[in-house]
């Protein structure tokens, strides 16, 4: 009996070192990349280590982790960096997890999200020699951190101005209702700018339309999500933008089990259910990435704020359902060009 | 206000987002009776939402990524079990630690099986169900009919359950176990058998709530997706005073807070107050708002077999 008690205690030890560590780095081996390294500058750029620490959501959200991420594997594969990625378990890893990879050398860490705004700044300044990237949050006092910072509106607009003409022209699974509903993770500036956006685009096109706006305060239970957009369906709403991450997953389900329209973010969600994707608001977090990825690699970081808009094709509508007619396309695309001319100015705020 | 309460999905979200909080409950009802606080439900039920998903999408039957989910689900509990009958571990401390490892060996696996794009599309669900009859009755149809066919399974294991546990001899010797195993030893009754029956029993019933999450409601796994729903399970359980239907009692209230809080969200009511509905409910629930509530007298006590 005793004997077994402390098998059992040491097994529990081993079994928890390691599920902590494999919840973690879970593909550093993998991006070690195969190439042969010949030049120096290829061996240079190995030597180069980024760092990426997911927020909650994870890597698998299928949105704005996994955007960050693909454009982590990009800069791996077409620059030859050595990368490693960290995915937070709960609010209270940020902190440390920056700091393990800052600890270790890394020459770039890049922190995904907004709600790593403070943990980033902490770390940051512990670390003045490491360069941070902040994805959706604005640190502009340090020399060594840059945000990334998205017009979430301009997209939210595009896509809020398709879902009014597909109301007001009843188009495909759509019977006009004239109410639309939108599924926000939680009440945080990037959501609420793709909100905002999607409001002041849906109202522009079509004055008389409803928007029904919840939020499920969570980004991964799509369960609740599903929930959330299947209520906003019963209150009339035919087409449901979810901003809400992994949560999203479950209003795109809901979506297509009711037969009806669900608006995908950050990532072009269209294959998730091509029936009843309308469009997706996808935000190149991958770009950013990728960019500050390579401009640090070249000695060309730069600190504070850089901005993606629908300009420099930062964001941008994804695929659109087969079932929206050319013209409506064609007007979406037209306020598309009106704001990139300026002509067109979004509001980030969501008006009551 | 009115048109909430008539509104049927107000009434289908409650039943929706009670089973994953209810099957749980139950299970944690088998256990603590028989004397074991189970608080890794919560692991089992992330663990058997994964493999609901890859035993689902391996066979492309939803049906037996169900069966594979609770057999893995019954083989943590019975690890669990082993150390915290057999050994007689900490409950607690063993609990947390099966929780601990479910949420990073489901993300290594996750990553390592699926790669980052997460778990298959083509994963199949398992199916819902429309009653006949019922379906056409305006209202109660849209309440009560076209769930996830767990939703009504979940309702049938209830009755089962209260019947096993009070009202046949081997519900009676579980329940002996879980008040004074002494006695029940001396009545010749195999207490460590029981305890493993019991743990079992809500290993088996966890990794039901857990595949509903992942292959009953949506048919995709993502990371920590059952969002501490084992551990309102627990709170659920001991608000329904350790029984089976007030346990559903308990999980159908928070299931209806939840569902509450969504369709005030567009009222004139502040959106962060109504959000803090469900866990204002818990709360509530376990100051003991319900009256007092009495767990079994040796729930949480290891026992060593006096022979």
């Amino acid at each position: 009996m005793k004997r077994w008690r402390v098998v059992l205690a040491s097994l529990l030890i081993v079994v928890l070192s390691v599920s902590v560590l494999l919840s973690g780095c879970s593909s550093k081996t993998k991006q070690e990349s195969t190439q042969p390294q010949t030049t120096t500058q290829e061996a240079k750029n190995k030597d180069f280590k980024v760092g990426l620490v997911t927020d909650v959501g994870g890597i698998n959200d299928r949105s704005f982790n996994q955007m960050a991420y693909e454009g982590l594997q990009r800069a791996a594969k077409e620059l030859g960096v050595t990368v490693n990625v960290i995915q937070s378990k709960q609010m209270t890893d940020y902190v440390p997890n920056l700091t393990n990879f800052a600890q270790q050398g890394y020459d770039l860490v890049i922190s995904v999200g907004f709600m790593m705004h403070d943990a980033t700044e902490e770390v940051s300044q512990k670390f003045p020699d490491t360069k941070f990237l902040i994805i959706d949050s604005e640190i502009t006092d340090r020399p060594n951190v840059a945000s990334a910072m998205f017009k979430e509106q301009e997209v939210g607009y595009l896509a809020g101005a398709l879902a009014g003409l597909v109301e007001k022209e009843k188009v495909g699974k759509v019977k006009g209702t004239n109410i639309i509903g939108a599924v926000g993770g939680m009440q945080i500036p990037p959501v609420d700018r793709f909100i905002a956006g999607y409001q002041q685009g849906a109202k522009a096109v079509n004055p008389d339309i409803k928007i029904l706006i919840n939020y499920t305060n969570n980004f991964n239970d799509p369960a609740s999500g599903k929930q959330m957009a299947l209520t906003q369906i019963s209150q009339g709403a035919e087409i449901v933008f979810q901003v809400a991450g992994g949560t999203g997953e479950g209003v795109v389900k809901a979506a297509q089990e009711k037969n009806l329209y669900a608006i995908g973010v950050d990532a072009d969600q269209s294959y998730l259910a091509p029936d009843n994707v309308l469009t997706s608001a996808v935000k190149r977090v991958d770009v950013a990435v990728y960019d500050v990825i390579k401009d640090a690699l070249n000695g060309n970081f730069k600190s504070g704020i850089m901005y993606f808009d629908l300009k420099n094709n930062g964001v941008g509508l994804g695929k659109i359902n087969k079932d929206v007619p050319q013209s409506i396309i064609d007007q979406v695309n037209q306020l598309a060009k009106d704001i990139i001319d300026g002509k067109i100015q979004v509001s980030d705020k969501i008006s009551k | 206000m009115k048109e909430i309460f008539l509104n049927p999905q107000l009434w289908a979200a409650t039943l929706a987002m009670a089973t994953p909080l209810a099957l749980p409950a139950l299970g944690g009802t088998f256990s603590e009776r028989s004397g074991v606080v189970n608080i890794a439900m919560e692991g089992i039920m992330l663990i058997a939402a994964f493999f609901a998903v890859v035993f689902a999408h391996a066979t492309g039957s939803a049906w037996l990524g169900f069966l594979g989910a609770i057999i893995v689900g019954l083989i943590v509990a019975l690890i669990f079990a082993w150390a915290a009958v057999s050994l007689t571990a900490n409950q607690i401390i063993l609990g947390m630690a099966i929780n601990i490892f479910a949420s990073g060996i489901t993300a290594y696996l996750l990553n390592t099986m699926y790669g980052f794009t997460g778990t298959p599309t083509d994963t199949p669900m398992l199916p819902t169900i429309e009653i006949p009859g019922i379906k056409s009755i305006p209202f109660l149809g849209q309440v009560l009919s076209g769930h996830s066919v767990v939703v009504y399974l979940m309702i049938i294991i209830l009755f089962i359950s209260d019947y096993f546990l009070f009202h046949t001899n081997l519900g009676l010797r579980l329940r002996a176990v879980g008040e004074n195993p002494e006695a029940a030893e001396t009545a010749g009754i195999n207490v460590i058998k029981l305890r493993y029956l019991g743990v079992a029993l809500s290993g088996i019933l966890s990794a039901m709530g857990g595949a509903y999450l992942s292959i009953g409601v949506l048919n995709s796994f993502n990371p920590d997706m059952t969002s501490g729903r084992g551990y309102i399970a627990l709170a659920a359980m001991i608000f329904g005073k350790w029984t089976p239907f007030g346990s559903f009692g308990a999980a159908l209230l928070f299931g209806f807070a939840t569902a509450l809080s969504m369709q005030l969200q567009n009222t004139a009511f502040s959106k962060n107050i109504i959000m803090m509905l469900p866990y204002i409910v818990t709360i509530l629930a376990l100051v003991g708002v319900g009256g007092k509530s009495v767990a079994p007298a040796a729930d949480g006590v290891p026992y060593t077999p006096k022979k």
